[in-house]
């Protein structure tokens, strides 16, 4: 859980200045067709277990082991009917709303307490912030082992085993670290020429914070929620370790359901459900991933 | 006249529901009676799939039919995660009020006391059901904790599609092991490795059990510690060596269509497994018949199996409500109307009221004739499992399966399995 | 401030050496008033940290000192934890499974996080060879870090090596007969290398982004002194880019240490055929939760957290010997 998100530090790189004028016009052609062939086949391998996936939910359970092929013999969108109904009494738009309300109460808690420790990093000069930064970026490289037994005593001795409490209340501490990180770099590289005027009018940090700063970092933000979603709908150890109830099963504990080894195993189910837990993710990631780029370019750097 | 009646039966209800509404809780008499107008509240757990899910539904609404003041709050997990959680309620002093439980936890949850005696609300279950044995499978020193829903034996299914299919000759059960491993070895040559006659019984610790029970040992002491020896395991795992050497499905085939088995797959004619399996086979293969043998024995005539009653109800010590708990209990492993609803699926059932509303047609019928069927093969109950039983025979099978992957010896198999055992059995 | 003070420096440089808060100087203005002002700044400064400093003390500070004496223990939830003293480290070192998992878990991080980066680090190359109309293609490459975290990936991707898949028709074209990989405990290892290394991700962008910054001035000189493609990479492109790959690298193998979700699917839970995806989380995660040894996975994680620490340190002291920091004359 609190794994170092490599993800975030792409938008740490500043790009700022345009990247020196390429002579690509020099490219011979032939080289060119060569490279597009190149691409397509990588494009093709790499994305073939995703499509594979796809076609897959389409075949029956009974067709799983006997036919590994791409193609379905009987095609049959049944999958799809019977992950509608749910399973063990929960309904799948259920295991869809644990998913959204777990990874936007992420995003919400991260944007919040990230940009206030990172603001008190980057603008407040007070006594011990190179030291409690250190500890900071020290706890980017701590591996989640240590801390997963004692952190489930403790949320157990609260009694709040089984809820999304734990799963949600590190997000409001900052504890994911990089997140913190990306934007202290973000705002160091904001001109402090506002921060000064604010000052002579007479603001204090808060004011500061609120107004000017908050407004500025946005892409940073933007990149943070990004991750900060993505990585929420994918976790598999937190609600592993703390939801008991499978009406609160996020997607994919939901998918262990579907895959019971004491009983027949639906393949074709999980697949389906499968395919359909993806579909947010990879449609979200179309819509924002220019931001994405955008985060990466947009790092100011100045001095 | 008419009215009359009605008016005093309506005023009766009125005066009832009233009651009932103001939620007094009647007597001001000790909780250790049970009062049909408290509205309770039960946690109530189990694991499983859809299908249980919905039976377990269809009782509860039965239970309040006749109890309508407990709500049953029902809830399941998958199975792998079953266990994790309890016991980290146990801890916590949440454990459910009722739960499903199995004896292979009986000690580790009885002996700390996170499990009510039963004996303590006996009133309001009704022992007299079940025969002795099989009582016998909840209790720890004389103590009863929990009550069997069903019981299974250790059984031999058969495919019979894929005997017809193929030209075989169904095997026979009861054989010597050596009889049956050359029936497999047939068959496997019969198809040239198509279809192979079952897969490395020796990778099953119940295999291991039949065969210590011929011999009159079992597995575990009273005293809950392991009943055999690392030479016995040695020689016991030496003997399917001639399974793993082509007549049995290769583990490696297993692997990949895991979590299906190779039986489930169709791609072996038999597989031994408990009697209670035969649905889920039938429904992962596909055939349209299954039929099931005695499983080899190490010694023709002895007693070696036994009524397996893995599927048990229990009550945490901790409950409030103890009498309504074991209202329920008692509804989940008697009634005749969760014979009905579950047929066989908890298992073929212990108790003879439950047995008595049970229709057993079908798959169902087909186990019921097999237990009749193997009736004088049945031995006693073995002691009740150690502690940590379930690991360790999860530990044995992934040895198991270990060694006909080729990725251990017999000894160093023998070697992780007694150490993991000293670990599990002290911890 | 040159182009080269990017974050990356920053990162390193702060673990290194605290950075020392130099504004704390400039807090000008005579005592009296300045040190007023400083403790207004010190309060506003705690104030704002307080979501962080309760998280860190009660979620990270507060568990791993508790682990730090879990690991000295026996606990199994059941009863009070049991002072044992280095009872678990010895435990372990005698434990052929707990050297088995380690054995796995550093194949894995040592060997697969050098090819993910270098696949990474190509596949941004190829990437950077046009500078427009690779938006698609960026898309396409970056779409399996994105699902490749999920459970669903685990699933289908064992069908992908299973007897008869995509990966052995195809390489039974090239006449490599090996079957399904699934079954073999041997070859579990690969296959979960190369499910890291086709999540091309964020490696793959950062690489791109710092491979756009090399300067082309560099590649124009090199060409004039008779330098291949070859050597431009080696003299150029490798250079400019290694406080990158010190980043990447550091980062991807404390990730790699964590991996769970996908080992615990394809392995289902039990440690894979074999014990072959027992990897360290794994089997700490098994002792802690399904066995109730918390003392032992407690010990576990320690013994986890120096041999990182232990990575972590080796690989900055070297880093001066081999990481080219354009802009100054380390």
């Amino acid at each position: 859980m609190t794994a170092a998100n490599l993800e975030t530090i792409t938008a740490v790189l500043p790009k700022g200045v345009k990247p020196p004028r390429r002579r690509y016009g020099k490219r011979r052609a032939w080289q060119t067709v060569i490279w597009v062939i190149v691409m397509l086949a990588l494009t093709a391998i790499i994305l073939y277990p995703l499509a594979w996936m796809i076609s897959a939910s389409f075949k029956p359970t009974a067709e799983f082991g006997a036919n590994q092929g791409f193609f379905p013999h009987n095609p049959t969108i049944d999958n799809y009917f019977k992950v509608a109904e749910g399973a063990g009494g929960v309904p799948l738009w259920q295991f869809f709303a644990n998913s959204f309300i777990l990874a936007i109460g992420s995003v919400i808690g991260t944007v919040m307490s990230a940009s206030l420790a990172a603001y008190a990093f980057a603008r407040i000069r007070f006594k011990g912030s190179g030291v409690w930064f250190a500890v900071m970026i020290g706890t980017l490289l701590l591996p989640f082992h240590v801390l997963i037994i004692p952190q489930y005593m403790l949320y157990r001795g609260l009694g709040l085993v089984d809820t999304f409490v734990p799963l949600l209340l590190g997000k409001f501490l900052a504890t994911e670290a990089f997140f913190v990180f990306l934007v202290v770099q973000f705002i160091r590289a904001l001109p402090r020429d506002m921060d000064e005027a604010a000052r002579i009018d007479g603001c204090g940090h808060w004011r500061i914070y609120w107004s000017i700063i908050l407004p500025l970092v946005k892409p940073a933000l933007v990149t943070a929620s990004i991750f900060a979603f993505i990585w929420s709908w994918n976790d598999f150890l937190g609600p592993l370790l703390y939801l008991n109830s499978t009406e609160m099963y996020p997607l994919p504990l939901a998918l262990r359901v579907f895959n019971d080894q004491t009983s027949t195993s639906d393949y074709g189910a999980t697949v389906a459900v499968s395919v359909l837990a993806l579909l947010p993710i990879l449609i979200f990631f179309i819509i924002f991933q220019r931001f994405l780029v955008e985060g990466v370019s947009t790092q100011g750097l100045k001095g | 006249m008419f009215s009359t009646k009605r008016l005093v039966a309506g005023l009766a209800l009125a005066t009832s529901a009233a009651l009932a509404l103001a939620g007094c809780s009647g007597s001001s008499a000790p909780a250790s009676s049970y009062d049909p107008d408290e509205e309770v509240t039960l946690n109530f757990t189990w694991w499983g799939n859809d299908d249980r899910a919905a039976r377990y539904q269809k009782l509860i609404d039965a239970f309040n039919v006749e109890h309508p003041n407990i709500t049953i709050n029902g809830q399941f997990t998958d199975f792998a995660a079953y266990w994790e959680k309890r016991q980290t309620e146990a801890a916590g002093g949440g454990l459910p009020d009722v739960w499903q439980f199995s004896d292979s936890y009986l000690r580790q949850y009885a002996e700390p006391g996170y499990v009510l005696d039963l004996g303590t609300v006996s009133d309001y279950i009704d022992f007299s059901t079940f025969d002795d044995s099989l009582l016998g499978t909840g209790q720890l020193g004389g103590t009863q904790y929990s009550l069997p829903t069903g019981y299974s034996a250790w059984a031999n299914f058969v495919n019979d599609d894929v005997i017809a299919a193929n030209g075989l000759t169904e095997p026979e059960g009861g054989t010597t092991f050596d009889e049956f491993y050359d029936w497999m070895a047939q068959t496997t040559d019969a198809t040239g490795g198509a279809v192979y006659g079952g897969t490395d019984v020796t990778q099953r610790i119940q295999t291991f059990e039949l065969a210590l029970r011929a011999e009159g040992k079992n597995l575990y002491t009273d005293d809950g510690k392991l009943g055999f020896t690392e030479d016995e395991l040695t020689a016991f795992w030496e003997s399917g060596q001639t399974l793993r050497d082509g007549v049995a499905i290769p583990q490696s085939t297993l692997e990949e269509i895991s979590p299906k088995s190779g039986f489930g797959a169709g791609l072996t004619a038999t597989e031994t497994s408990w009697s209670n399996f035969l649905g889920g086979y039938l429904a992962d293969s596909g055939a349209s018949s299954i039929s099931m043998i005695a499983p080899p024995t190490a010694k023709v005539g002895s007693k070696d199996l036994y009524r397996q009653a893995g599927l048990q109800m229990a009550i945490s010590a901790n409950t409030e409500h103890p009498e309504a708990a074991a209202l329920f209990l008692d509804f989940v492993v008697n009634s005749p109307e969760a014979g009905e609803i579950f047929g066989t699926t908890l298992g073929y059932p212990a108790s003879s009221s439950k047995l008595a509303g049970a229709v057993l047609e079908g798959a169902d019928k087909q186990v019921a004739d097999y237990l009749d069927s193997v009736a004088d093969r049945i031995g006693d109950a073995p002691p009740v499992p150690v502690v940590g039983y379930g690991s360790l025979e999860q530990k044995f099978w992934d040895l198991g399966k270990a060694l006909g992957l080729g990725a251990l010896t017999i000894d160093e198999a023998v070697k992780q399995f007694f150490a993991e055992a000293d670990v599990v059995l002290q911890g | 401030m040159a182009m080269e003070s990017n974050a990356v420096i920053e990162l390193g440089e702060a673990v290194e050496t605290a950075p020392r808060a130099a504004d704390d100087r400039r807090a000008g203005g005579a005592p009296r008033r300045g040190s007023m002002l400083r403790r207004r700044e010190n309060a506003a400064g705690y104030l704002f940290l307080s979501p962080w400093l309760l998280g860190f003390f009660a979620l990270t500070a507060g568990p791993m000192l508790f682990s730090l004496y879990l690991a000295f223990t026996n606990y199994n939830i059941f009863s009070p934890p049991k002072w044992i003293g280095l009872g678990n480290f010895e435990r372990m070192l005698q434990d052929d499974v707990w050297w088995d998992s380690v054995r796995i878990t550093l194949i894995y991080v040592l060997v697969g996080t050098p090819i993910k980066l270098a696949a990474d680090i190509g596949v941004a190359m190829l990437l950077n060879f046009r500078s427009r109309g690779t938006g698609f293609f960026r898309s396409a490459f970056y779409a399996p870090s994105l699902i490749g975290a999920s459970v669903s990936i685990a699933i289908v991707w064992r069908a992908m090596f299973s007897t008869g898949g995509p990966v052995d028709s195809s390489l039974s074209l090239f006449g490599i007969d090996i079957g399904g990989w699934v079954g073999v405990p041997a070859l579990i290892l690969p296959m979960m290398i190369l499910l890291a290394v086709w999540q091309f991700g964020a490696p793959m962008v950062i690489f791109l982004a710092g491979l756009k910054q090399v300067p082309q001035e560099l590649y124009e000189a090199a060409s004039v002194d008779g330098a291949g493609p070859f050597r431009k990479f080696g003299s150029v492109t490798l250079p400019m880019l290694s406080p990158v790959i010190f980043f990447n690298l550091l980062l991807e193998m404390i990730h790699a240490f964590q991996i769970f979700a996908s080992a615990y699917i394809i392995g289902s839970g039990t440690g894979g055929p074999a014990g072959a995806t027992n990897f360290y989380t794994v089997y700490l995660y098994t002792r802690a939760f399904t066995n109730a040894q918390m003392g032992y996975a407690s010990a576990m994680a320690w013994a986890l957290l120096i041999v990182v620490a232990l990575i972590a340190f080796i690989m900055f002291r070297t880093s001066n010997s081999w990481v080219h920091y354009a802009g100054d004359n380390r």
